[in-house]
């Protein structure tokens, strides 16, 4: 056990200290969601229930989802990557620690850094732009991010594994993942996409995340279990491909 | 007292290339062992071998009484591990480096003291991405040494250190030996087996070419060298008959002779009794480095 508080300890110093990280997982979704917030915050959105509710209500929980996934989908395949090139991994498969140690230290790392996104989140959505969240709720919002965190984190697993070099290892996670948020509800809403690629998107893992989220978020809307299952779906999918195909030395060793 | 290391026949192959052809080798416990050869001779495979990384296609293999492929944390435990290729994460200090790795280790050193040893007091704060490559290698012992161990693998460690750092770094594995911690350095560097070493054994092709304390490998090419510039209008086969067959490179006439003393006198009467001279004439004992050349196969 204290060996994990050791781990994640370090991992998330070594987090904070990386600028463009830090960047680009923490700054950049709230940069996006005040953007956003600024163009079509006061638009109001009819929802599939009939329910109209405020354009915020749907780009708050959007932007979380995106602060996640940048936390343990893209943050962690390029830290695994870098760990794996460098030796560093391999050097701690010569010490007495198990191998699930670094795995969970990656994992609850970025588990630790989803859940101040959506602190972040919350906080501005609450106090800049009026969304209020019940706190019955909570409990929900907190669990499915959870639970989208856990999945992205086992897809970001994957990721790492089938990336060759650190080089290629932020350029091939924005690649995936840029084109999901258009196409997911999170830069648009899903519903203003072409009938076809809103169906295709809805079998991706984006937006059964953003979906899950949003009913988290906003009390109306009914209980989504299909995106639910299919989020989980793509989490053991990464957790399969990354479990066959990972390794922990340097490539060109 | 059981052997620190014990290996006999082993063998590894790549594809139909057997890098490792028939290994024997026995260190002993609190030795300083140097395993040296040119790229390619085998040393990083037999050693990560050693160190569980690799598996093995043949021969049998025992280090600190356990099969490495199959043996598990608490043999871990034991042994201190500094790769070739590894590097610290930039971002963590000294002190958090060390006091991560500690973690991993049921017994470990204090971080003050591993800090102490390695001679990193003044960059104990600093990130590892900031130091020199002479610090980071120090800093990459320190953590090979934090679990207490009682056998430490260095594989090339002062590979691209400039004299004083390599000097330095000497000073931390000669601390080591007091401590009787059994050491297991590859190099190819021969001054730094001969510094350091109580023992070296030379590879080549995967096989051991040579074994013995530093001198018992000087003394293995106990011939003595005479060089001279072949004089004007001489062929080389004029010469008087030496106690061996000289060599001719380049225009320079090289005699291995273990009588030299003879051989040069010789050489020198009939030099004189023809009013030559022998321009740049020369005796030199072979170098431990000459020696290593030789055996490893590699070409002065």
């Amino acid at each position: 056990m204290n060996m994990l508080v050791e781990q994640v300890r370090a991992d998330l110093l070594a987090f904070s200290r990386r600028p463009e990280t830090l960047f680009f997982t923490v700054f950049l979704p709230v940069i996006f969601l005040v953007l956003f917030e600024a163009i079509f915050g006061g638009q109001s959105v009819t929802l599939a229930g009939g329910d109209v509710v405020a354009q915020s209500y749907l780009q708050v929980p959007a932007f979380m989802v995106m602060g996640v996934i940048s936390a343990s989908f893209v943050a962690l395949s390029i830290t695994v990557v870098n760990r794996r090139e460098t030796g560093i991994f391999k050097r701690v498969r010569g010490t007495p620690a198990p191998a699930w140690l670094l795995i969970a230290g990656q994992v609850v790392t970025s588990l630790v850094i989803a859940l101040l996104m959506v602190i972040v989140m919350l906080a501005l959505g609450s106090f800049a732009y009026g969304v209020r969240v019940d706190i019955g709720h909570l409990p929900w919002l907190v669990a499915s991010v959870l639970v989208g965190a856990i999945a992205f984190s086992c897809l970001g697993m994957m990721l790492a594994a089938l990336t060759p070099s650190t080089e290629a290892a932020p350029p091939l996670a924005n690649v995936v993942v840029l084109p999901l948020y258009f196409i997911s509800g999170v830069f648009v809403p899903i519903e203003s996409l072409p009938t076809w690629l809103g169906n295709i998107a809805a079998l991706l893992p984006v937006a059964p995340f953003v979906k899950v989220a949003t009913w988290a978020y906003v009390p109306a809307t009914t209980t989504p279990w299909r995106a639910l299952g299919l989020l989980i779906a793509w989490g053991m999918v990464g957790l399969i491909i990354a479990s066959w195909r990972f390794r922990w030395t340097p490539r060109r060793s | 007292m059981p052997a620190a290391i014990s290996v006999t026949g082993l063998v590894k192959r790549y594809g139909d290339h057997a890098v490792v052809d028939g290994l024997d080798l026995e260190v002993q416990q609190g030795e300083v062992f140097a395993f040296l050869g040119k790229n390619g001779a085998g040393k990083t495979t037999t050693t990560e071998i050693l160190e569980g990384y690799r598996t093995r296609d043949g021969g049998d293999v025992s280090v600190l009484g356990e099969d490495p492929a199959t043996a598990g944390a608490a043999w871990r435990a034991k042994l201190g591990i500094v790769l070739q290729e590894s590097r610290p994460l930039g971002a963590l200090t000294v002190n958090e480096t060390l006091r991560l790795f500690a973690a991993y280790f049921p017994n470990p050193h204090t971080v003050a003291d591993v800090i102490r040893l390695v001679g990193l007091e003044e960059q104990a704060n600093q990130r590892a991405g900031r130091l020199s490559g002479g610090q980071v290698r120090r800093l990459d012992v320190g953590i090979a040494l934090i679990g207490r161990p009682e056998l430490v693998f260095l594989d090339e460690p002062t590979t691209g250190f400039d004299p004083e750092a390599r000097r330095q770094f000497w000073d931390v594995i000669s601390g080591l030996r007091d401590l009787g911690t059994t050491v297991f350095l590859t190099t190819h560097y021969m001054d730094e087996a001969q510094v350091l070493a109580d023992r070296v054994a030379v590879l080549r092709d995967g096989k051991i070419a040579a074994l013995g304390t530093p001198a018992e490998l000087q003394a293995l090419r106990g011939d003595v060298e005479i060089r001279f510039a072949l004089p004007h209008g001489v062929e080389l086969a004029a010469l008087p008959a030496l106690s061996t067959q000289p060599r001719l490179t380049g225009g320079e006439v090289r005699v291995e002779t273990t009588a030299p003393t003879a051989d040069l006198a010789v050489l020198c009467s009939w030099a004189e009794a023809r009013g030559l001279e022998l321009p740049a004439l020369t005796v030199e004992r072979p170098t431990l480095e000459d020696v290593f050349l030789a055996i490893s196969g590699e070409t002065a």
